[in-house]
């Protein structure tokens, strides 16, 4: 019995390990996708400025408090503006942005097999 | 004194030179010498010019503007002379040297060429350098005098303090400059008819060239920002690196498309869109560098006159590109393509054909934020996330195509060894899924992008031994290629880090390793003290890596930079930062173990041995 206990508490230990790195590493990640306000082209995950610290608090915080990386993205969305985020929304602002390489791409595509494939 | 007025002396010669070019164009059968001599007098009032320069950063001679703002007497006297081109009139200085000086090469080089078309990528030519003479003197003279004189300058922005960004400058505008002589050329050769396999032989040194440089330039900047910048990373798709980005592969593309050129005198009107793009691509890019447009569109409105300038001379110059295009080029190319599906013809075009891409996703992040902003005043933020997003996924088929296509023959070709080719990518997946599998990051894409890397890593690797030599230049560039993507991709997969506060003599452990945070010491530089962080990382296996992270206090100007210390070996980096955290004797330590870095430098030190071979390469041999 002594001994299922002893088990129960280092597997507990073990999934609590388990689960605060997992928060480690979406905090890591959210961090590594947010600009830098203050700073020159860094992430906040990169930075050491007093705001870069501030908002790891904030993004650890949240994560404790529930929120999943995307509530967190659109919290800090409204908060800062579109401009803090380095993965840019997909939407009817950034339609060319995402949507023109992929159509370079099929049009390029394109042109190569009209111009030297297709025989007239 | 002297340097402004050689500038004057060299814009004047640009006059003599296109006079009498356009009189040697009409009358005579050979170039005449003595446009030679004026190329060469005026390159000559250009280096009288840029010396001068320099001699005044030597001297710290703050009656001139440029050296008060940029200059300091403690400065190290390297750091006085790399500070000549780490400033914007000094860099256009250098541009406009490098212009002359290349331009002077190109007419000793090029006797064997016909000499209508000699004279024309001449004047096209002097049409850069007097835009660049003019744009020096009227707004960026960086002789413009202070009086009274100050006792002091300012001084040079410590992280640019640095000797690879001392020498990272020139060689990048070596590469742009470079790309400047094969639009003038490419112009040259629409208006006088002269695009051709002969054409193409010729310019394939330039754009070898320009390559060359432009690749080496880029990699020293990256380096500079891996252990300058404090945060262990070497790209992080910035603005300003993706504007020398954006020329590297517009050039890439062209010096494949050359080839089929060269070879078959077909693909002319790309081969001359790709030329003009290129060379307008490497100068918007300085210039949106010099300019400050890249980081806010603000900075453009502060100095509205170097602004207009760029435009106007850029659209311009583009203007004048489109018109010879459509009205010079004929497109002589037989209508009907004799080559199959499965030949080196179809697998350049492929190269051609995701590189494009490559540029325009580039290109896009790039602008399109400026853009936006411009009209609807919404701030977005284009990063890491987005790029890899548009480029990881294609690159897959790209390094699978890569590694096929120099097998290819010209025309129509079967698939020769079937057998060890698909030998060679069951290995090359079994091992990424062994090193993925390996460390628990179980994602698909993943595996097979490693794989595709393995794979050319392989073929190419194995064409070391079975060609003998045959085309050993494009086989090492290749070969480099693959170790890049694969180091990139096995560093970016397997780095580690962490980031913690420590007093001195605290220990941090984890189970990998401990870090001691032993003591610090002072020490003074020349124009800098510093406090030096004495570290004892101790591993698993018990090795000990002494680790000294450097903290340094500039006195001119009044800055701290924080130089990392980072133990090199053939499998990984150990980086190390430290950075003071505020009103607390707490430092704040960032330790990472990046796998692999030294061979991405390594294998782009060999991507561009490769086209240092093509070019000393004695005959064409694909």
């Amino acid at each position: 019995m002594r001994l299922l206990h002893i088990f129960f508490i280092i597997v507990l230990i073990f999934n609590f390990n388990l689960i605060k790195a997992d928060e480690i590493e979406t905090e890591n990640k959210i961090a590594k996708n947010l600009r830098c306000l203050i700073c020159q082209g860094q992430s906040v995950y990169d930075s050491d400025s007093e705001f870069a610290l501030s908002l790891k608090l904030v993004i650890s915080n949240k994560i404790s408090e529930g929120m999943t990386e995307e509530q967190i993205y659109s919290f800090l969305k409204k908060k800062y503006g579109e401009w803090i985020l380095y993965d840019p929304v997909l939407n009817k602002n950034t339609y060319f942005l995402w949507l023109m390489p992929l159509l370079i791409f099929l049009v390029g595509g394109a042109i190569i097999i009209k111009k030297f494939y297709i025989r007239k | 004194m002297i340097g402004s007025y050689s500038l004057n002396f060299g814009l004047f010669f640009s006059f003599f030179i296109i006079f009498f070019s356009i009189n040697n164009l009409k009358n005579a059968e050979n170039l005449d010498k003595k446009i030679i001599s004026f190329t060469f007098l005026q390159f000559f009032f250009v280096i009288i010019s840029f010396v001068g320069l320099i001699v005044s950063f030597i001297n710290s001679d703050f009656s001139n503007e440029t050296v008060f703002n940029h200059s300091h007497t403690t400065k190290p006297l390297f750091y006085k002379i790399s500070g000549t081109w780490g400033n914007h009139e000094g860099s256009l200085l250098l541009w406009l040297l490098v212009l002359t000086l290349f331009v002077f090469i190109f007419l000793l080089k090029s006797d064997r060429q016909p000499k209508n078309y000699r004279i024309f990528t001449l004047l096209f030519q002097q049409i850069i350098i007097i835009g660049f003479f003019v744009f020096l003197i009227k707004t960026s003279s960086p002789f413009n005098f202070i009086f009274p004189v100050p006792e002091e300058g300012l001084g040079l922005n410590p992280i640019l303090q640095d000797p690879a960004l001392a020498i990272h400058p020139p060689i990048l505008y070596l590469g742009y400059v470079g790309s400047s002589i094969i639009f003038s050329s490419a112009l040259a050769a629409m208006v006088s008819s002269y695009v051709s396999k002969e054409w193409a032989k010729h310019i394939k040194q330039w754009v070898l060239v320009s390559w060359i440089f432009l690749t080496l330039g880029i990699l020293l900047g990256s380096v500079w920002a891996y252990y300058e910048l404090g945060w262990g990373g070497f790209w992080f798709w910035d603005p300003v690196e993706n504007v020398s980005l954006m020329p590297w592969f517009a050039l890439t593309t062209l010096l494949h498309c050359i080839l089929v050129l060269e070879k078959k005198g077909i693909l002319t009107s790309w081969a001359m869109v790709l030329s003009i793009a290129t060379f307008a691509l490497s100068m918007s890019g300085t210039f949106l560098v010099r300019s400050g447009i890249l980081n806010s569109v603000h900075t453009f409105a502060n100095d509205p006159e170097r602004g207009l300038f760029i435009l106007i001379f850029l659209f311009s110059l583009i203007f004048l590109s489109i018109f010879i295009f459509f009205f010079f080029h004929k497109d002589k190319e037989k209508t009907e393509n004799n080559f199959f599906w499965l030949s080196k013809e179809t697998s350049i075009l492929v190269n051609n054909w995701f590189m494009m891409y490559f540029l325009s996703v580039v290109l896009i992040g790039t602008i399109y934020p400026i853009f936006l902003e411009v009209l609807t005043s919404n701030k977005i933020s284009v990063g890491p996330p987005f790029y890899n997003k548009l480029i990881l996924p294609l690159l897959i088929p790209f390094l699978f195509a890569m590694a096929i296509g120099p097998k290819l023959k010209w025309i129509k070709s079967d698939f020769q060894d079937k057998l060890n080719m698909l030998l060679l990518l069951i290995i090359s997946f079994l091992i990424s899924a062994l090193i993925i599998k390996e460390f628990d990051i179980s994602f698909l894409v993943n595996t097979i992008l490693v794989s595709s890397a393995f794979f050319l890593f392989f073929v190419t690797l194995r064409e070391f031994f079975i060609k003998k030599l045959k085309n050993l230049s494009q086989n090492v560039a290749h070969f480099g290629f693959s170790l890049l993507i694969l180091s990139i991709l096995l560093n970016n997969i397997f780095s580690t880090e962490v980031i913690t506060n420590l007093k001195i003599g605290e220990t941090f452990k984890s189970d990998k390793f401990s870090i001691n945070f032993a003591n610090i010491v002072q020490e003074n530089g020349k124009n800098f003290k510093s406090i030096i962080g004495k570290f004892k990382v101790e591993h698993e296996d018990g090795s000990i890596d002494a680790l000294r992270p450097e903290l340094r206090i500039y006195n001119q100007p009044n800055i701290v930079t924080s130089e990392a210390d980072i133990k090199t070996n053939f499998f990984t980096d150990k980086f190390i930062t430290m950075n003071y955290v505020q009103n607390q004797e707490y430092f704040n330590i960032r330790y990472q173990v990046k796998p692999l870095m030294i061979w991405i430098w390594i294998s782009v030190l060999l991507l561009s041995f490769g086209g240092l071979m093509s070019m000393f390469k004695k005959r064409y041999e694909i």
